[in-house]
């Protein structure tokens, strides 16, 4: 198998990865306001947890290309949702603003992959072994991004099984970055910083804007808080003893 | 200076901070849309310095870190309950009941005492750390304390009163802040547990009392934007000054 094959290979494990976040809800049937905001609350806790590291992984890079991606990231938010908002969405079975939230979850979580498509692909010019530990981390530290991603979709009323392609979707850029970024890994490394910092602030954006505001909602403001900081600082460590 | 003053310094600073906050009152009470947004930019502000905390953690320590922000949700919930206050709401101005008044002021000094064991456990992993949390929780308290001198002026309070009581409210932080700084001269191996602690507690209080009252008072987009700011300038601070 040649090298460039190989890094479209992982890539695809670690895509593959991301349908896992969505075995939990095969357990979740019936759909209350509390199951609402409890999933949204899991959901915003776990992105602001991934926003957490990625922050600290860019600005360990280049403090001022991360602070850079952010503001290209609120742009970004800014300007999707306000395509959205013109259009009467449908997402599966689901209409209105239901629908606008699942899609803009998708297609946060799905930018955001670029720039890890652009982590492994990078790692593969580093050696074996480098590849190897990158490439099972961003695996692993995808299965959560997809629990956030199915947590979003699920109680809106999409299936199981639209929940595991939407999350292996979601991953999708990191096959296909990687290669290029593993191709030409010296003109892809730079935009690694702008890259973290526009995924870190999309995500916070995407959380605040619309998944805290319907778990607020739809729950009640106590279990939201407790919900959202355990899953916050679970993220956290997780991604830390990776 | 020895580093404890340092700690005294910083701590009363934020909590002295408070009294700023009264400020914008003698000319009125504040709309609901700019206490809704000061909510939105103490929350940002909260969450950097939370942040903060936890990447001062070394990776092999991480695990005592994420059981101390266990702890610290916990113990801010437990204590939320204990008062009464489960699911109070901060920017209930025209609601002046006693009760009312005596929660927002016991809510206050559950804020407090999580800012004074951050600005604490900060201090003891290195002082500049200390003192780069205690301004992000200075700059936090400055809403907080207009939140809090509206609701004493609703009940008839002089503004110098509110003033007076708002950092004594918060004074508590001073208090908190030394001890857990004396304690971890004593006991260096709790730092992790500790910052986690402060970090987890910090975050909680965020997600518990400031967003949810910002949300009522004006829209979710201007609200994302302003937590967003203050996140992003303290990210990129925080970032600027560890390169």
């Amino acid at each position: 198998m040649s090298a460039t094959w190989t890094v479209f290979v992982y890539g695809m494990v670690t895509a593959l990865a991301t349908a896992l976040g969505a075995v939990p809800f095969a357990f979740v049937r019936t759909v209350s306001a509390r199951v609402l905001s409890a999933s949204n609350a899991v959901a915003s806790g776990l992105m602001l947890g991934a926003c957490f590291g990625l922050v600290a992984e860019g600005t360990a890079i280049g403090a001022w290309q991360t602070g850079l991606g952010g503001l290209a990231g609120v742009v970004f938010i800014l300007a999707t949702k306000r395509i959205l908002d013109g259009h009467d969405l449908e997402f599966g079975e689901v209409r209105g603003a239901g629908a606008r939230r699942m899609v803009l979850i998708v297609v946060v979580m799905t930018v955001h992959s670029i720039a890890e498509g652009v982590a492994i692909g990078a790692s593969f010019a580093g050696g074996a072994v480098l590849a190897t530990v990158i490439t099972t981390a961003i695996a692993v530290h995808n299965v959560p991004e997809g629990l956030a991603i199915s947590a979003v979709l699920r109680p809106q009323g999409a299936s199981l099984g639209a929940c595991a392609w939407w999350s292996f979707f979601s991953s999708l850029p990191q096959p296909i970055v990687a290669v290029p970024a593993f191709l030409f890994v010296d003109a892809f490394a730079p935009a690694l910083p702008y890259g973290m910092g526009f995924a870190a602030v999309a995500m916070v954006f995407m959380v605040l804007v619309e998944l805290l505001p319907e778990a607020y909602e739809e729950g009640n403001r106590a279990n939201v808080g407790v919900l959202v900081s355990l899953s916050l600082i679970a993220m956290v460590a997780f991604q830390r003893l990776l | 200076m020895m580093p404890w003053m340092m700690v005294v310094l910083a701590a009363s600073a934020a909590a002295g901070a408070t009294a700023l906050g009264i400020l914008p009152l003698r000319s009125g009470r504040p709309a609901s849309r700019w206490m809704a947004w000061s909510s939105a930019l103490a929350g940002g502000l909260m969450i950097a310095a939370s942040f903060a905390l936890v990447e001062s953690v070394p990776r092999s320590t991480t695990l005592q870190m994420a059981l101390g922000a266990v702890a610290g949700i916990g113990v801010l919930h437990l204590a939320r309950v204990a008062i009464g206050a489960r699911d109070i709401r901060l920017h209930q101005l025209d609601a002046v009941t006693d009760t009312y008044g005596r929660n927002v002021l016991r809510v206050g000094m559950i804020h407090a005492a999580a800012e004074g064991a951050a600005i604490g456990a900060a201090m003891a992993q290195d002082i500049a750390f200390g003192v780069f949390v205690a301004v992000a929780l200075a700059l936090h308290n400055v809403p907080e304390g207009t939140l809090l001198g509206a609701v004493l002026q609703a009940r008839g309070a002089s503004l110098q009163r509110a003033a007076v009581l708002g950092v004594a409210a918060n004074s508590g932080q001073v208090i908190l802040a030394l001890g857990t700084y004396l304690a971890l001269l004593r006991w260096p191996a709790g730092l992790a547990l500790l910052l986690g602690f402060a970090a987890g507690a910090l975050v909680y209080l965020v997600l518990v009392d400031l967003l949810p009252d910002a949300y009522e008072g004006a829209g979710a987009k201007s609200i994302a934007l302003t937590v967003v700011l203050a996140l992003w300038t303290f990210g990129l601070l925080h970032g600027v000054l560890r390169g």
